[in-house]
């Protein structure tokens, strides 16, 4: 009865075999490559670089205002850029300046990073069924492996630091836009098409005249669940050496420092709600020019 | 006439206990190890429960556990019997006081190197430059160990986030004058990273210098050096090394970790014979790290790893066993 209690599993040393060959395998790999990966990976090191330069080395009210700024031009509500202006001021009271702008530019470069790569994914992705139907499994893949799975062989090619997390992040993060840009151009109504169509205009037109635009609310939905996961990874990348909010939470896990976590857990918490009210609230203004121009 | 039958039973009872333990003393009892939930003392353990079955023909059980709940039991209950590795510097008052009142023995202290903390280089960095014995002589050299995110720096490994080595490993940096010397401090972020780090600059022949820790399959498998990090300084270490933000560090060596098997007086008791065993093995970090890298390049379970270890180190526990017990362990295997 034993092959009924216990599974029929590969033979152990088999296994053991296996493991060991595809582990040297890759060993041997980064051995052989790892410099070549490392320089494909050298222009976003250094965007990488200069962004957090650009905002530790910029004096805190330059940078507080144009967080301000931005916040007002995007949603043009007081109460959003009131509730960002006290939220930064209360991370800089309380010390967290430095590794608020750490994170702030990680979460920034990869957000971008994740629009340059995802947009044109997702574009493909609706012009296609079979295409849809290749990546959307590669996708659920993303955002379910557990990060530390894919960081060791990435700190094994790449070091520590900001450019592996920066890897981790958007793989986590990439996702939502790719399948919200899928969605919103695949949800444009038929008869626009074809209105589009009509007055003879080429398939780049359209894309860029009609859908895109057309589709622009359910992108910056996408865009906005970007930037929430990539914040919600601050954590994880801390753990391979990325400076920022993620750190000092990671210190305090380690030594039960309460206060330390919570202040710093806020402090993600604040930054994630900024970035997330002001991108909503920027995805509704173009959403309800799109209905006046649909309407009227 | 049913008191006197009682009375017999309790002496048969008597002179059957007395048997007994007159059986234990030559033979073995039933004795419990603990098996700590790190590699080097997951192997130990393995390497007693066999060498003790085998040879000195115990009924040898492990039992997983940590050093603080470990020690505890065995000084409260008298359970587990031994613990193979332990990390005394933890436990230190409360072991010296168990000591005092029997309930407790020193046997050997198992680590002969003892726990080994400190900034350590790889061998080959170490071999192509020689002169490179001390911190403040590697930090002399920032282009030999360039920081990852700007090569015109060079990097120090620190300890992951949160551990009491980052605070150790910072203050120090402080006293070296790491930062004048052209040098950033790497937070590594968690134990994976650190290791992750190692790995990618050995891989690639890459410098890399940092805080590690000994015996770790790390150092087994990636040959390094330590460098000198100095005497110990007990009291600058308490009051400034090991604290955050202490404001002139001065430099500072680690002390010596002490790890030593202890046993529990009934252990002493029940496996009278195999108390020679325990009183002398004791094996150097070199021996344990390789094991350990063994381990972990071969994916082994700390069984496997223990049968590995009697299969092929036989000078190493040739000499801590009796020639009897040499004997039934090798016709075991």
């Amino acid at each position: 009865m034993e092959w009924l209690t216990e599974f029929p599993a590969m033979d152990k040393t088999a296994l053991r075999e296996l493991k060991k060959a595809i582990d040297g395998g890759f060993r041997a790999w980064t051995r052989e490559h790892g410099d070549t990966v490392e320089a494909i990976f050298e222009p976003i090191k250094q965007m990488l670089i200069w962004s957090e330069k650009f905002l530790l080395n910029t004096p805190w009210p330059i940078i507080l205002g144009g967080i301000v700024l931005i916040a007002w031009f995007a949603s043009r509500s007081w109460k959003i850029t009131l509730m960002t202006l006290i939220t930064m001021v209360l991370i800089g009271y309380f010390d967290m300046w430095d590794n608020t702008m750490r994170t702030i530019s990680i979460m920034l470069v990869s957000t971008f990073v994740s629009i340059v790569l995802g947009l044109p994914i997702g574009i493909a992705m609706s012009k296609s069924d079979k295409l849809q139907s290749l990546v959307t499994p590669v996708l659920d893949v993303m955002q379910t492996m557990p990060g530390f799975v894919y960081l060791i062989p990435v700190v094994m090619l790449l070091g520590i630091g900001k450019v592996p997390g920066l890897l981790a992040v958007v793989i986590y993060a990439i996702p939502p836009i790719i399948r919200l840009t899928n969605l919103g151009i695949r949800m444009v109504d038929k008869e626009v098409l074809e209105a589009a169509d009509a007055f003879g205009s080429s398939p780049w037109q359209r894309l860029k005249n009609v859908q895109i635009p057309l589709a622009m609310p359910t992108i910056m939905a996408g865009i906005n669940q970007t930037i929430m996961m990539a914040l919600a990874l601050v954590v994880i990348a801390s753990m391979i050496g990325v400076k920022g909010l993620g750190q000092p939470v990671l210190q305090a896990i380690a030594n039960q420092y309460f206060t330390l976590g919570m202040f710093n857990g806020l402090a993600i918490v604040g930054v994630a709600i900024i970035f997330d009210r002001v991108s909503q609230a920027y995805g509704k203004r173009l959403q309800s020019h799109s209905e006046t121009v649909h309407g009227k | 006439m049913l008191k006197k039958r009682y009375l017999a039973g309790a002496v048969a009872v008597a002179g059957l206990m007395a048997g007994q333990n007159a059986v234990a003393a030559e033979e073995c009892g039933d004795i419990t190890i603990a098996s700590m939930n790190w590699a080097s003392a997951e192997l130990i353990a393995e390497i007693d429960k066999m060498i003790l079955s085998e040879g000195y023909g115990c009924n040898a059980e492990l039992i997983a556990g940590d050093t603080m709940p470990t020690f505890t039991s065995m000084n409260e209950k008298g359970e587990p019997d031994l613990a193979p590795e332990l990390w005394v510097n933890a436990v230190r008052e409360p072991l010296d006081a168990a000591v005092a009142e029997g309930e407790m023995i020193i046997a050997a202290e198992i680590l002969s190197d003892g726990g080994e903390e400190g900034w350590w280089i790889p061998k080959y960095v170490a071999d192509a430059n020689p002169d490179i014995k001390t911190p403040a002589d590697a930090l002399a050299r920032p282009d030999l160990f360039p920081a990852p995110e700007d090569d015109s720096l060079g990097a120090v490994h620190n300890c992951p986030s949160g551990w009491n080595c980052q605070i150790t490993t910072g203050n120090l940096f402080k006293a070296y004058g790491g930062e004048e010397k052209g040098f950033e401090l790497v937070d590594t972020g968690s134990s994976a990273g650190l290791d992750g780090s190692i790995a990618k600059a050995y891989e690639r022949e890459e410098g890399w210098l940092g805080y590690y820790w000994s015996p770790t399959a790390i150092l087994g498998r990636y040959e390094m050096v330590k460098l000198d990090m100095g005497e110990h300084d007990k009291e600058q270490w308490d009051t400034c090394t090991a604290v955050l933000d202490c404001a002139d560090p001065q430099v500072n060596g680690w002390a010596k970790s002490e790890v030593f098997s202890v046993v529990t007086d009934d252990f002493a008791e029940k496996a009278g014979v195999a108390m020679d065993y325990i009183s002398t093995r004791s094996w150097e970090n070199t021996t344990v790290n390789t094991l350990l890298a063994w381990m972990s390049d071969n994916q082994a379970t700390g069984e496997e790893a223990a049968l590995h270890f009697l299969e092929n180190y036989e000078d190493v526990w040739g000499a801590w066993v009796s020639e009897d017990a040499m004997a039934s362990v090798k016709a075991a295997l």
